[in-house]
């Protein structure tokens, strides 16, 4: 009888769904791990014998010179934000996330277009001054190009996550240091730095699973790395097994880095260790100090968006003209209602599990948990693969479905469908939408839910008129954080999308590689708009929290 | 107040999931519509091109004709990939993209079937064509030498073997060898001179270019101008392209450079078109095989090759004014097909000698 009653209370609709999504997820991974062992052709020889390793060099040039940068920026500007008070440093403070809502492969052809010969800063030396300038200085097309590019654009990830980390938790440390006679240096670096060491390396790795996934910086740039190998086997040379091969060296790459994560980071884990938070006593920086520390947060801001922000402006007035029409605001429309849909889809799913995992909090719901994390460290390009394969497989499947409904049906009915395409965000952005949900749920704790359970309402029953209200903000700041992230993405959207089914973001990729680089203007400045309103939105959202 | 942002917000989640099952129906309701109309008038187009003249085309094309065409746009590559998943339930009956190796690539793969037109036949001269008659050259483009004005005598210039000479020497810029185009004029070689003779001519090049490849063919023209080198290899509707940009700077460089039609005495300048192929498993075939023989006619042409500053495939239309001031030019005299035969061939030389 006990077990029988077990049974019944491990089964109920929060459990079957749980199940169901977890096993969508792992299911199209399952494609590429399957096919590693296929036997390697001909392509696959040659590709080892002359290629391989120049995607092995740039990949991780890539990625541990873009570490390093960031780390320097986001570090020394969440320092500087978080323990001094300057000119503009209520405004440097979130400004400095700005850089995030320009998406890396247009902050790429816009600086390219900035910079190189036919670009503003070269034709006014030569049309005023008559100033030629060597190229080799201006050229961003380069692999030390692209490490600027995605330096300037990530480091927000470091110092985001580090800022709030040393707000919180480091004040008591900071002034015992200062007390104890140590100065502003000294307790940067022997008490600062290695204090939040699993902040930083927590935002860095942030950073360099963004490199890894990145194909339209690179692309655009002309540096081969595995995501643009992996396109380029696929389409060009047609060959799917190679391209899985490949895929699967860059998850190898990707699990190491995770791995080294958790080790580099050690016991010091990323939480609270106490539940009052003591906000730290902000220096005052005075003269020619105070300029300094503005001046430098000016410039990463500049860099990072005013300039290539005003530079989309000039390019907007050039070409808006051709450019707005009744076309441009369908690709709004559809931008717009993917981003939606999934968003929405991602937050429910998000909030089925993560109620699931916390009630239970068994085995079974920690490997739940660390699943729905699995496809954000997987590059867009890999999770195309494996996610094409397995619809192909369900169309097959299904075909005797859909000829029941409509005899003439096609074979392929889902794998050419939108649904292909929502999926595949699904899986690689559940992680965002079930990091902020699980946050929510543990900040509120079960009491409530116990209480009320106790009052003789269902599971259901209590999440609608108890839970669900309580992490109200955490759905919004999940929703906000998946959303941007949609609208941003490029390689996922770039392969899966149905025919004639263009976004903002591919849109702006296609002018940009068509050379025509003031027409992408537009596209990607609305973008960069509905990007940075809810970088703010969010910001204000976190801050409400903490108060 | 709660309650209602809880009925809204539950109400709102409701009518997404429905609108995204509404959408996948609606889906449904349309394939059956299309098959139905495909019995009608209509031809299932999927092209790379993206010009709004095109679309004018298409529409007298449907004027003069009552066919409609729907037409599906996308990348060359995604293009024959999707076909290739699609395989016979495929909606496409034609497949327009650009350069004969990527052609060879479809027909290769069996996506193409021949087309039978004698109007195709007399449009469209033999060696734009398949042998087999799968698909059919439309546009044609030079790869041809852009030159500094200011510091090269045209003179000098001669074949693309001469491009291995030590003068030239850190004067070359070329685009990536991931580059199609590329690798359809070291396939070119590869049937004029032979295998061997073409791998020393890529070796020759790597070591005479300027700078390591990156950009695309009008950064290479720009180069040219900025000083980084003399010479650069590209594609003749680029400077077209160029001298009609809306930057005034491009305009410029375009102004700057000079066109150089190579191997004229010798074995000819190197051509590529851009080329439409009746899928196999067309389901329209004889509506696609009209606007195949539209699209050779000589009214059409004059248009179709002008929207991308490219010379016209069809022998008795003039091309541009503009492509008639760079003058006339002999044109290599082998099949497009060879540049698909030997388009393997050619990428792997790039590979070996360490063409980027």
């Amino acid at each position: 009888m006990i077990k029988v009653r077990d049974i019944k209370s491990n089964i109920n609709l929060w459990s079957i769904l749980s199940l169901i999504f977890i096993i969508l997820i792992v299911l199209p991974n399952l494609n590429i791990f399957i096919n590693i062992f296929n036997e390697s052709n001909q392509n696959w020889n040659h590709i080892k014998e002359y290629l391989l390793k120049d995607y092995i060099i740039n990949s991780l040039t890539l990625i541990m010179f873009t570490g390093l940068f960031t780390i320097f920026i986001g570090t020394s500007l969440s320092w500087l934000i978080s323990v001094y008070d300057f000119p503009f440093r209520n405004f440097f403070k979130w400004g400095l996330i700005l850089p995030l809502a320009i998406p890396p492969y247009i902050g790429a052809y816009t600086y390219n277009g900035l910079l190189n010969y036919t670009g503003v800063i070269q034709s006014f030396l030569r049309n005023f001054y008559n100033i030629q300038v060597n190229q080799k200085y201006f050229n961003v097309m380069s692999i030390k190009g692209a490490i600027f590019i995605f330096t300037i654009f990530l480091f927000p990830y470091v110092y985001i996550i580090t800022k709030s980390y040393l707000e919180k938790q480091s004040s008591s440390l900071i002034e015992n240091a200062r007390v104890l006679g140590r100065n502003s240096m000294e307790t940067f670096v022997y008490v600062v730095l290695p204090i939040s060491r699993g902040a930083i390396i927590g935002g860095v790795s942030l950073v360099i699973l963004e490199v890894l996934n990145d194909y339209g910086v690179v692309k655009y740039f002309g540096i081969p790395t595995f995501s643009t190998a992996i396109f380029k086997t696929w389409f060009s040379m047609g060959d799917i097994d190679s391209a899985v091969k490949l895929a699967s060296i860059l998850m190898f790459l990707v699990f190491i880095i995770l791995i080294l994560e958790k080790f580099l980071r050690g016991r010091k884990k990323y939480s609270y260790t106490t539940s009052k938070i003591t906000p730290i006593s902000r220096k005052r920086l005075k003269g020619f100090k105070g300029k300094l520390a503005f001046s430098f947060c000016f410039l990463i801001f500049s860099i990072g968006f005013l300039i290539p922000t005003l530079q989309l402006i000039h390019w907007s007035l050039l070409t808006y003209k051709d450019i707005l029409n009744i076309r441009f605001v369908k690709l709004i429309v559809n931008s717009l209602s993917i981003a939606l849909i999934s968003s929405v889809l991602i937050i429910i799913i998000a909030i089925v599990i993560a109620n699931y995992c916390r009630l239970k909090n068994n085995f079974l719901s920690k490997i739940y948990s660390k699943t729905t994390l699995v496809g954000y460290s997987i590059p867009g390009a890999v999770i195309s693969i494996g996610v094409i394969l397995f619809f192909i497989n369900i169309d097959n499947r299904l075909y005797w479905v859909y000829k029941m409904i409509n005899k003439n049906s096609a074979k392929l009915v889902l794998s050419t469908s939108i649904i292909m395409l929502i999926f595949a965000y699904i899986m690689r952005f559940l992680a965002i939408g079930y990091n902020s949900i699980e946050s929510g749920f543990e900040k509120v704790g079960n009491k409530f839910f116990e209480a009320s359970r106790t009052l003789g309402m269902g599971i259901t029953e209590t999440f609608i008129k108890v839970d669900f209200k309580m992490i109200k903000p955490a759905i919004l700041s999940g929703f906000i954080l998946v959303f941007v992230d949609i609208l941003k993405e490029l390689p996922l959207t770039l392969i899966l999308r149905p025919f004639n089914f263009n976004t903002l973001s591919t849109k702006a990729f296609e002018y940009a590689s068509d050379e025509m680089i003031q027409e992408a203007s537009i596209a990607s400045l609305i973008i960069i708009i509905i990007s940075v309103i809810s970088i703010y939105f969010f910001y204000k959202a976190g801050n409400k929290e903490e108060v | 107040m709660r309650r209602n942002v809880r009925n809204i917000s539950i109400g709102l989640v409701l009518a997404l999931t429905l609108l995204v099952f509404a959408g996948c129906s609606t889906n449904e309701v349309n394939k059956t519509d299309d098959l139905e109309t495909e019995k009608k008038k209509v031809v299932n187009l999927y092209t790379n091109r993206h010009y709004d003249t095109d679309e004018k085309l298409l529409e007298t094309f449907t004027e003069e004709t009552g066919i409609k065409v729907n037409v599906v746009k996308g990348n060359s590559d995604e293009l024959i990939e999707r076909l290739d998943r699609e395989g016979k339930d495929t909606k496409a009956d034609l497949l327009i993209t650009a350069d004969a190796g990527r052609l060879y690539r479809a027909k290769e793969k069996d996506l193409l079937q021949s087309a039978k037109s004698e109007v195709l036949d007399k449009n469209i001269p033999e060696n734009l064509r398949d042998q087999d008659n799968e698909w059919f050259g439309l546009t044609v483009r030079g790869r041809v030498i852009v030159y500094s004005k200011d510091r090269v005598d045209p003179e000098e210039l001669s074949t693309y073997e001469d491009l291995i000479n030590s003068k030239w020497n850190k004067k070359i810029l070329v685009r990536s060898s991931s580059n199609i185009y590329n690798q359809s004029l070291l396939a070119s070689l590869i049937e004029i001179n032979g295998e061997e003779k073409a791998k020393e001519w890529a070796k020759g090049v790597v070591k005479n270019m300027a700078r390591d490849p990156k950009g695309n063919d009008r950064a290479q023209a720009t180069a040219v101008v900025a000083g980084e080198g003399d010479l650069a290899i590209m594609n003749t509707y680029y400077i077209g392209k160029m001298l009609n940009s809306s930057n005034p700077e491009e305009v410029k460089v375009a102004e700057n450079v000079g066109v150089f039609f190579p191997s004229q005495n010798t074995s000819g300048t190197h051509i590529n078109v851009s080329g439409i192929g009746l899928t196999k498993h067309a389901k329209n075939k004889d509506n696609a095989i009209k606007l195949m023989e539209f699209l050779s006619s000589e009214k059409a042409q004059k248009q179709f090759a002008e929207a991308n500053y490219e010379y016209p495939a069809n022998p008795s239309v003039e091309p541009s004014e503009l492509l008639k001031s760079w003058g006339e030019f002999e044109t290599q005299n082998i099949n497009l097909s060879k540049l698909g035969e030997n388009n393997k061939k050619a990428v792997k030389i790039f590979n070996e000698v360490g063409w980027k």
